[in-house]
């Protein structure tokens, strides 16, 4: 028969002091399934872990302790230490969500930096045409190229002065 | 004789193969697939050794899809 522990909400926390066993449910709103998966594999060596999943948003989490004999301190403790554990894999993964970006720069640095300089071999097998090169801003244009005298669109049409860029001083 | 449900998106059904060959020397067992879940029944000389034969295959099975999708962190 399950009944509420002692300064833990009922409706998230029940145990069963018959069968040595607390059970919780956990929202996955808020904690991810891999959080859950994470905590309940710390436990998998002191407690039987059932796994079940009542609705699409909550997983109810069995926690039987392998040792026989388990009061109501002893489930409260376990009760404790997942949630604790639930949090910091929540956390983990969030930090490592946040900072991928960076790990990966930094990992894609170290590999390359680890190839060391290319070989003669690889520069020979570079490709360095013009083809692919993308120059929106028109930076790797030569100032001639950028600033050249433009045709006169028709007669009649104003000369250029001689202080704009690209003019005949 | 006890009846394990494991719910089929929570553990992997190849997960649930592999305790079951674990766990096939200490028990007889029969496998059913619901909708929604892996159904195991497991009968053993007592019902206190199938309860606690069920208990270590869903411990094993659970490890194992962790271990599979990557879940331990």
């Amino acid at each position: 028969m399950s009944s509420p522990l002692e300064a833990l909400p009922s409706e998230l926390v029940t145990a069963d002091l018959v069968s040595g066993a607390v059970h919780l449910r956990v929202d996955l709103t808020l904690y991810p399934l891999s959080a859950v998966y994470a905590s309940a594999y710390v436990f998998l060596d002191r407690c039987f872990v059932l796994l079940d999943k009542p609705d699409a948003h909550t997983v109810r989490v069995t926690l039987a302790p392998r040792k026989a004999g388990a009061d109501e301190a002893v489930l409260r403790a376990f009760v404790g230490e997942f949630s604790n554990e639930l949090l910091s894999a929540a956390w983990r993964q969030q930090i490592a969500q946040d900072n991928r970006a960076v790990i990966e720069m930094v990992t894609s640095q170290a590999i390359s930096a680890a190839m060391g300089a290319p070989s003669l071999d690889d520069l020979a097998g570079f490709d360095f045409g013009d083809e692919s090169f993308e120059d929106p801003l028109g930076i790797a244009m030569s100032w001639e190229e950028k600033y050249k005298k433009k045709v006169a669109p028709a007669e009649g049409a104003a000369a250029p002065s001689g202080d704009e860029p690209g003019g005949e001083p | 004789m006890t009846e394990l449900r494991l719910h089929r998106e929570l553990y992997a059904g190849t997960a649930v193969d592999a305790a079951v060959k674990t766990y096939a020397r200490f028990a007889e067992f029969e496998l059913r697939e619901e909708p929604t879940h892996w159904v195991v029944r497991v009968t053993a000389k007592s019902e206190a050794r199938a309860t606690q034969i069920a208990r270590e295959l869903a411990n094993y099975a659970l490890g194992t899809t962790i271990r599979e999708r990557g879940g331990r962190s």
